[in-house]
């Protein structure tokens, strides 16, 4: 009896722990400022209510993109519309390399920014940082922390110039 | 087609009027029509297309997005029905149209752009251009049969310069035509190369505006034409629509060129009739003033300078 119970019995992953989330909206970078809310900022009502770990979700003041895992733009937060001198409406459905690519050349596989990008819009991951820069520009990089947000699945990219 | 007030609009995709009203100024979307009172009126289709998008989109611009290629889907199918002659189902796909915008958004953002597709695909002087071109002209006199009859004090007299209906301005003045009287106006169209009986006809119709519409007949003719209105109407306002893209004309005749959309000219038309009705009245015209110049311009040596009109 005891051994045919033991053939049930096997080794189980450990459970982790779940990681915080945090809320914010795809435009203004704001949490909602209640419990119930809608799908729509009601703190802009420009931008869409996203949810990501609570690690990597920005802050109202920083730059960043949503995009999906065809590596097209979705969204653009205000900040950075004027970082990268380009209004949402204008971005949205191009690919994120006309305006972001790798800054650094050496850097490939799992590093590479366009494979991290990917691997977030298809995979809760955890968040992993990519060296970028505008293609028009050499002189000034920024950090890049590609996590994952939705609904519906895809990548966050938030922008830092801070190498600490 | 269901229309929604702004509050209603703004309940169904749970947001507030004030960001309904950002986004038509940031996004251009929804695009309400306007009541006789000048409130906003936004369409069901429209409204639900976006909630639908909203479910499904990373931001209101890839929503907005989103909604418009749903929408568009409706030229895609009026396409298909003319591209392959089945004329049943063209007509439902501008029913289809119906019931998501205003008879004008429809011509203007399905009919006009499925033919316009069409003639570019096939060549303005095939067969299959022909069997749309003259759907479309059947479609664009029902509407205009069903138009509202005349409610306000303005007429509208369009010199058609088209060479047929086969002509690829031809659609576009015809779609002018209705919307002016789907705006209460009453409208006649007249072919510039008639001048005959001329004086008698407009006598009896009274214009307030005159329109000369399409490029296909020369300048001098359109002078003679215009030159036969003004002596008969006397002066009265002259707009150019789809009369080519030469300025000199209206430099020379101080014709106003108006939007090559026709919802947009049929506003700029019925504008122009209600400024000069906004006027105080002055002495009785004579033929030796017009809206544009004196007598002079008149003269033959003038006159030709007038045929760019």
């Amino acid at each position: 009896m005891s051994g045919h119970a033991g053939a049930h019995l096997r080794l189980v992953p450990a459970v982790a722990e779940p990681q915080p989330r945090k809320t914010f909206c795809g435009h203004c970078g704001e949490e909602p400022k209640t419990e119930q809310y809608g799908r729509v900022c009601e703190s802009c009502g420009l931008g869409v209510l996203l949810t990501t770990n609570a690690d990597c979700a920005p802050g109202p003041g920083d730059p960043f993109l949503i995009v999906d895992g065809s590596l097209c733009v979705c969204a653009l937060s205000s900040v950075a519309e004027e970082l990268l001198g380009v209004d949402e409406t204008e971005a949205v459905n191009r690919h994120l390399s006309e305006f972001l690519v790798p800054a650094d050349a050496e850097a490939s596989g799992a590093d590479n920014l366009m494979d991290l990008v990917i691997h977030a819009a298809s995979d809760d991951s955890q968040a992993r940082t990519a060296v970028v820069r505008a293609p028009d520009e050499f002189g000034v990089r920024f950090r890049a922390q590609v996590g994952a947000c939705g609904p519906p699945r895809a990548a966050l990219l938030v922008l830092s110039d801070g190498w600490d | 087609m269901r229309t929604l007030k702004t509050s209603e609009a703004a309940s169904l995709l749970n947001v507030s009027p004030n960001t309904l009203r950002a986004w038509e100024r940031r996004f251009g979307y929804p695009h309400p029509q306007r009541s006789p009172g000048k409130h906003r009126l936004y369409t069901h289709g429209e409204v639900a297309a976006l909630r639908d998008a909203l479910q499904e989109g990373l931001s209101i611009s890839s929503a907005v997005s989103r909604a418009r290629e749903a929408l568009s889907a409706d030229t895609n199918v009026l396409v298909g029905a003319l591209h392959s002659f089945e004329l049943d189902r063209a007509d439902s796909a501008m029913e289809a149209a119906l019931a998501l915008r205003s008879v004008e958004r429809s011509v203007e953002e399905v009919l006009l752009p499925s033919l316009t597709e069409l003639g570019v695909r096939h060549g303005y002087s095939s067969a299959p251009w022909a069997f749309a071109a003259h759907w479309a002209n059947e479609w664009l006199q029902r509407a205009q049969r069903l138009a509202p009859p005349p409610t306000r004090p303005a007429s509208v007299l369009i010199g058609d310069a088209t060479r047929d209906d086969l002509d690829p301005d031809n659609l576009n003045v015809r779609a002018l035509e209705l919307f002016c009287a789907r705006a209460g106006a009453r409208v006649l169209p007249l072919p510039v190369s008639g001048i005959m009986g001329l004086p008698e006809v407009l006598s009896a119709f009274s214009p307030h505006a005159v329109v000369i519409a399409g490029s296909h007949v020369a300048d001098d003719d359109v002078a003679r034409w215009a030159y036969g209105v003004r002596s008969a109407a006397g002066a009265l306002p002259i707009a150019l629509f789809h009369r080519g893209a030469r300025d000199d004309r209206v430099r020379t005749t101080g014709a106003r060129m108006l939007s090559d959309t026709p919802s947009e000219a049929h506003r700029e038309v019925m504008g122009m009739i209600e400024a000069r009705q906004a006027r105080p009245p002055v002495a009785a015209p004579s033929i030796a003033t017009t809206e544009t110049g004196t007598e002079a311009d008149d003269a033959p040596h003038m006159r030709r300078r007038s045929v760019g009109m």
